[in-house]
Parts: C-alpha cells; structure tokens; sequence
C-alpha cells in the first residue's frame, strides 16, 4: 500500500473509529487497519479523551474455558459464524457486526458486558490459529467454545449442566442495577 | 363461520403485509444484520429488498402466512417458557442455539 487511496483511508477510519467506539485495546487497532500507530494513538485520543491503556494483551485460551466467559464467547462466535456464513461480511467487519449483535443481545436481557471487543478478537483469532473450536452439546446441540485438541464425544455444555457455584457472584449486582431502575 | 373465516383471512393478510414491509426496512437498512435477525439466505434477502409495494401486496394476500415459528425445536420452547430456569441463562441460551441454526441454514 505504497499509495493509500482516499477511499480506502476513509474505511480504515471508519473501522478504527467503530472499534475505538466498542472499547477496542491499541494493538487491535494497529492489527487491522493500514493507519499509522500516530494516527491511531491521535484517533483514539479524540474519540476516548485519554491516552489508550498500555500493557499487553490478554493471550490465555484459558479464560474462554471458564463458566460464565464460555458462555458469552459461544453466543459471539456463534453469531460470528452465522455472519462470515450467510452475509457477505468478513474479516473485521464481520467481527464488528456479530460484537455489535452480541452487545444488543446483553442490552434487551439487562446482562452485564462479559467478553470486550479485545477479547471477543482475540477469541477469533484463537480459531483461525486452531487453538479452540466449537463443539456440540449432546443434550441441547448447541455449538460451544472448547480446545482444539480435547475429546468432546460425551461434551454437555456449561448451560445444560451449570456448576453448584456457578454464576453465584452475579446474583447481588444484577439486584442492584434493576433496583435504581 | 363464514364471518369468522374472512376475519381470519383478512388478518392473516395484514400480519403478512406488516412482516413483510418490516423485512423489507431491515434490509435496507443493514443487509446482514437484517439477515440475522430474519434467519434468511443472502438469495432471499435480496429478493424480499427489490419487492415493489404491489408485489408485496399480491404476496401478502394468500391464505397462508409468509413467516413461520423460528424454533420446530422442543428444546428451545422448553427454555423460553420454563419457569424454573435463571431466565437471563435461559436466554443466551436460546440466542446460542438459534445463532448456531443461522450458521447451519446459510
């Protein structure tokens, strides 16, 4: 891309400024636009009013393996899927759109925001590295975040059977937020 | 009866016309959401967005509905109606399962 074109500048904007917008970490920016690390610190300085927090990125497969983080990341790759399928969207904008969907679906249940759009990218690039897949449930046939190199013939999924303590945390805050409602 | 029936048939024609025009704004507004949310192939979403007013007329006036229940599936109407279930689990539930089925019918 020695000679970015205008229209294409204006799409990598577009994109930079709609993962800025969904709360996106520096490096997925730089990852999947063309624009220059000054560009994007500018972008994100105007848009968020902050400098982008510094460190690196979380890169744990682990944490998707967890109760209530599986089960958001299966609705976001489960929606994703249905996208990169049946739409002609790809890529990042594929990525955008299923997060976008995935943040109405918490928004019309009152659901607390689990998976960020940092990890939702990361857990996409899990999967087109091979790390993790989906597997289905045998009761409900769902199609669920595992490892890759697991078995999973006699796999029930975190909802079918929800652990003793699962979800116990969440309880109390859930109460809170629909009381000052 | 006879009144009963042309009732029915009358709001069966309204219920499609309505469907439809709500496709129809969907789709224009955003393709693959729209597709999403409809459950439909690219195909059929391009096809519902070039229907002229007319033709949504003449499609809306059958005997026979031109939407149909999303879930044939025992197991997603257990989960939506169940009671004993933590309503917010049952709910990404149900929202996994019907995202899977997009995937699978694409």
């Amino acid at each position: 891309m020695r000679h970015p074109s205008v229209v294409n500048e204006g799409h990598q904007i577009q994109i930079a400024m709609s993962l800025i917008r969904l709360g996106a970490r520096l490096q997925v920016l730089e990852s999947e636009t063309r624009l220059s690390r000054e560009r994007l610190l500018r972008l994100y300085k105007e848009m968020v009013g902050k400098s982008p927090p510094k460190g690196m990125l979380p890169f744990s497969t682990d944490w998707f393996m967890t109760w209530q983080p599986n089960i958001h990341s299966s609705l976001f790759i489960n929606i994703y899927h249905g996208l990169l399928k049946g739409s002609e969207l790809d890529g990042i904008d594929a990525v955008i759109k299923a997060y976008e969907l995935y943040l109405e679906h918490l928004s019309v249940h009152k659901l607390q925001r689990v998976l960020s759009v940092t990890r939702a990218w990361r857990l996409v690039k899990f999967f087109e590295a091979r790390m993790l897949q989906t597997a289905p449930c045998t009761k409900c046939g769902g199609h669920f975040v595992v490892h890759t190199l697991d078995l999973y013939d006699r796999f029930v999924c975190g909802l079918c059977h929800v652990p003793s303590r699962a979800g116990k945390t969440r309880k109390p805050k859930l109460l809170v937020s629909s009381q000052t409602h | 009866m006879e009144a009963n029936i042309n009732g029915m048939l009358e709001e069966i024609r309204e219920a499609n016309l309505t469907y439809l025009m709500l496709a129809q704004n969907m789709i224009r507004e955003d393709k693959s959401q729209a597709m999403y949310r409809l459950g439909v192939t690219e195909d059929v979403a391009g096809i519902i967005e070039a229907l002229t007013p007319a033709q949504l007329v003449k499609v809306a006036g059958t005997n026979q509905l031109v939407c149909r229940f999303a879930c044939n599936d025992e197991m997603v109407w257990g989960l939506l109606t169940s009671h004993t279930k933590d309503r917010e689990l049952a709910g990404v539930h149900v929202a996994i399962l019907r995202a899977a089925e997009f995937a699978e019918a694409a």
